[in-house]
């Protein structure tokens, strides 16, 4: 792997730990399942391979944010409305 | 009408006078209660200050960790983390030749580093800290704290 791919595919690593952190199901299961995504692509040697891999990585960064969101407004709504 | 407007104008020839009569007297008390004000805040602020300073210095050496206990957390957050809680652990073992640990594990171990010291280490910078005597000596510059 060349090295500014190197550095991206860890800085996204990092990302998404930090985001892990507020995982619902809790961050340790968030923890082992990155880890086991993130090794078995591990030994991907095309650049343009893991250029989309990257891309989808950042795609899955927005839909974890996505979702915190959903639970927060979610939790919102509970609070302030008592039926729906 | 007219009526109307003499009481008015009387009205308003008693509004006036009562407001430039009144004013300055009130103006005056105001201010001087302000000023004291200032001068009690202005005392007190002067108190914390000292007590503080005093506080600072007497407390300031102790609250800047030795080396040892950097080394000391170093290393309690590396044996916190599960993958390494059963290998021999040393200042001078390697994370990726020694422990067996790949770079995510390691990018991992730095994050717990961010977590235990309080401040973010930079990619480019994680990459050279592969021993704990690397972190411990990247954590005491950091805090500017020598042998």
């Amino acid at each position: 792997m060349s090295q500014p791919q190197r550095k991206a595919v860890l800085n996204l690593y990092k990302t998404l730990l930090f985001l892990g952190r507020d995982w619902p199901q809790g961050y340790d299961l968030f923890r082992k399942r990155l880890h086991k995504v993130f090794s078995k692509n591990s030994e991907e040697t095309d650049p343009n391979k893991i250029k989309i891999m990257i891309k989808h990585g950042e795609f899955v960064i927005k839909e974890i944010e996505a979702l915190y969101k959903l639970k927060k407004y979610r939790a919102m709504k509970r609070r302030y409305y008592d039926d729906n | 009408m007219a009526a109307a407007n003499i009481f008015r104008s009387a009205f308003g020839g008693l509004l006036r006078k009562s407001t430039t009569y009144r004013t300055p007297v009130t103006c005056r008390l105001s201010s001087v209660a302000l000023q004291q004000k200032i001068h009690t805040v202005k005392a007190a602020v002067k108190l914390y200050n000292i007590q503080s300073l005093q506080n600072g210095y007497s407390t300031g050496a102790q609250s800047k960790p030795s080396i040892d206990e950097i080394k000391e957390r170093v290393l309690k957050v590396c044996r916190a983390y599960d993958k390494l809680s059963g290998s021999q652990l040393t200042v001078e073992s390697h994370f990726m030749n020694d422990l067996g640990l790949d770079s995510l594990d390691h990018v991992e171990v730095i994050m717990a580093m961010e977590d235990e010291f309080g401040f973010e280490i930079p990619d480019a910078d994680a990459e050279r800290l592969v021993r704990p005597k690397d972190i411990i000596q990247y954590v005491a510059d950091k805090e500017d704290i020598y042998e």
